[in-house]
């Protein structure tokens, strides 16, 4: 087959040019490459925060209020100390409420003789255990008679517990909280670190009520989870609570909320969107170098073409058609633009792979950088390699052995 | 009919804004079968009367028909398949495509080519051996002396089993034994295949292989005669000259 020959003329024209070839892959390496790397970040970025989520501890049917206005975990400036225990009563006293947990959360530095660390520090009701469905390993968990007497009793992640006493068992040795000695009464089930490096058996857990006499010295909750008797009641018991806490915060009707929710949906929802803006950007980014290296190829092919209008001249004479010609140089084209590509994909996935090996970014590999390096750089090659190579063609072999 | 047919051909280049009328008005039958050499002075226009011959560029004014089209009619496809399949080029400046083996440009030609021939390559190959190149199939145009390279451009006009040789200068970088070697394989060709042979030269000797001389001069045919020392080993086809 004909194609299949001038096909073969291309592939050793690119081999036998290989100065040209090495500049016109270099605009491409370039763009596939950022590329690609772009993409691998932000479904890096993606993954960990989903794995964020999946380690909050939310099942379908529950939700978190968090004090002070703004939006999920970031607050837009606001009191802080806005919800109260009233509040969590009269959450809990609605008809679709099963559990409300509210917390005080505080990172702070606990010791044990010579060793200490620095770990978050949940104050909650003995209802979390439940609502997180988190075992014990070993010990007990703190009860309520634990909270009405505001003991100073701990339950230790795996990670504060192996900081401090390594191999050796912890309950019921003494260890100090900030200024404050705490018995340690029970051991979390360890959870291990997620696929993002997240570690979620970093906490510790003391009653609520010693946290609000002993650690933050205030009464005003961090946040509280609330858990519905069905999935479907989210929504209105969102807004009940809603009605509620405006009410019990005073706020006039067009005061924002001061205070704000957490909930999967709004979290993923937030991912999305920075997702889209990230692919905005992304695709802005390589938009503009792709186009810079098709219009690098267009330059150099021009110029190549003029080089090599002799070679053009010889191969009209023994009878080669304008098709031929153009199919050759477009053939040429298009394979550098994909050996661009495919460097430029091969060097972003190292790239890549170094970001993430080195705690630099988070990035994530996935197939879609190589199915977009592939058609951008053949529609690239097809695209800028079409002008050059028609103009290749349309000389005649008297012309072209000049 | 005659194979190739040129009435009142003119070409003319414009040059730094001047037109410079390479031939002038020239009117010329080669019958099918023929063996024809042109001589002439350096610039008279024989190299471009070459390339209207064959159909590399279209003439300023006049006529060419050739095995019965007239070229200009002729669409650009259909023109480099003619160009393929019945012309043989042999290039006063070799036209080697550089940097690839001699074997491949031999066989280049055959690219475009609708039919190709199974024994291609050793067709390729014994011709480069006729010629003395079998050593040097796998060099490049740059490894090889202007007379090898010359060698390996008759082989490439050879590879097709052309109706027509238009050779320019072809014994011009060879030496007195090579030139020979060449001189018998177009005498054998046009002997035995009957194939029409046109051969540019500066060199009366080799002129003398011809059976026809014709003489350009300023772009214009000075003399057209038959080859009184045409060699007696020679015995061309039955009928041959021009009418
Ligand atoms: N493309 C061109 N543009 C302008 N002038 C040209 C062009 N090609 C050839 N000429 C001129 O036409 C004249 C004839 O050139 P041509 O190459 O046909 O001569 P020639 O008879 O083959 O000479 P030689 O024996 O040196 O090869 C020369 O004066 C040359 O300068
Ligand atoms: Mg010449």
């Amino acid at each position: 087959m004909r194609i299949f020959r001038n096909l073969k003329q291309a592939l050793r024209g690119v081999a036998l040019n290989k100065g040209n070839t090495f500049l016109m892959t270099l605009g491409i390496i370039v763009g596939i490459g950022s590329l690609t790397v772009i993409v691998a970040i932000g479904e890096g970025t993606k993954a960990k925060v989903l794995d964020r989520i999946a380690n909050l501890g939310f099942g379908p049917d529950s939700f978190s209020v968090y004090a002070g206005s703004g939006r999920l975990f970031f607050r837009s400036g606001g009191r802080t100390t806005s919800l109260t225990l009233e509040d969590v009563d009269d959450i809990r006293a609605l008809p679709t409420v099963r559990l409300v947990i509210p917390r005080q959360r505080k990172r702070m530095r606990i010791i044990y003789k010579k060793e200490f660390t620095t770990t978050r520090v949940y104050g909650v009701t003995p209802e979390w255990q439940i609502a997180r469905n988190w075992d014990i390993t070993d010990g007990i968990f703190f009860s309520d008679r634990h909270m009405e007497r505001k003991r100073r009793v701990i339950v230790l992640g795996s990670t504060p517990a192996k900081k401090l006493f390594g191999d050796k068992d912890p309950i019921d040795k003494m260890i100090r909280v900030g200024n404050v000695f705490f018995r340690v009464i029970g051991l979390l089930e360890e959870k291990g670190l997620t696929e993002s490096g997240y570690d979620p058996d970093d906490r510790s857990l003391i009653p609520l009520t010693t946290s609000m006499s002993r650690l933050t010295h205030q009464t005003y909750l961090h946040s509280a989870k609330v858990m519905v008797m069905n999935p479907s009641l989210v929504e209105n018991t969102m807004e009940d609570i809603r009605q509620i806490l405006r009410e019990n915060h005073n706020l006039s009707p067009l005061a924002d909320d001061d205070f704000r929710y957490v909930t999967p949906e709004g979290i993923m929802q937030w991912v999305t969107e920075s997702a889209q803006a990230m692919n905005r950007m992304l695709i802005l980014i390589s938009t503009v170098s792709l186009l810079v290296g098709g219009i690098v190829i267009m330059n150099i092919l021009l110029v190549s073409i003029r080089e090599r209008v002799h070679e053009i001249g010889i191969r009209r004479c023994f009878g080669a058609r304008r098709s031929d010609i153009t199919q050759q140089f477009l053939f040429e084209s298009v394979f550098v633009s994909l050996l661009g590509g495919i460097l430029g994909t091969l060097i972003g996935l190292t790239l890549s792979i170094i970001f993430q090996r080195f705690d630099i970014l988070p990035t994530k590999i996935t197939w879609e950088p190589f199915a977009l390096a592939f058609v951008f750089s053949t529609v690239i090659g097809l695209v800028f390699g079409i002008q050059p190579a028609r103009k290749a063609a349309m000389l005649s072999p008297e012309e072209a052995l000049r | 009919m005659s194979l190739i047919e040129l009435r009142s051909i003119s070409k003319t280049y414009k040059s730094a804004g001047l037109d410079v009328e390479v031939l002038k008005d020239i009117s010329l039958r080669i019958e099918e079968g023929e063996y024809v050499s042109i001589i002439g002075p350096s610039g008279a226009g024989k190299s471009t009367l070459m390339t209207i011959m064959g159909c590399l560029g279209l003439p300023t004014k006049g006529t060419y028909i050739l095995d019965g089209e007239e070229v200009e009619r002729v669409s650009d496809r259909e023109l480099s398949r003619i160009r393929n399949e019945k012309i043989g080029f042999v290039f006063q400046a070799f036209h080697l495509l550089p940097g690839v083996k001699a074997i491949d440009n031999v066989m280049m030609p055959l690219l475009y080519s609708r039919k190709v021939p199974k024994d291609a390559r050793q067709r390729a190959e014994a011709v480069l051996d006729k010629i003395g190149l079998g050593h040097r199939m796998t060099h490049t145009p740059g490894q090889l002396s202007g007379g090898e390279q010359q060698r390996v451009t008759i082989a490439r006009s050879l590879i097709n089993n052309p109706k027509i040789i238009l050779a320019d200068e072809p014994t011009g970088n060879l030496d007195s034994k090579n030139g020979v070697e060449i001189m018998k394989t177009f005498d054998r060709l046009n002997r035995e295949e009957g194939t029409t042979i046109i051969l540019i030269t500066h060199d009366r000797e080799v002129a003398r292989h011809a059976k026809r001389i014709l003489t350009i001069k300023d772009g214009e045919i000075e003399s057209d005669q038959w080859n009184e020392n045409f060699q007696k080993s020679q015995t061309g086809p039955a009928r041959s000259g021009a009418e």
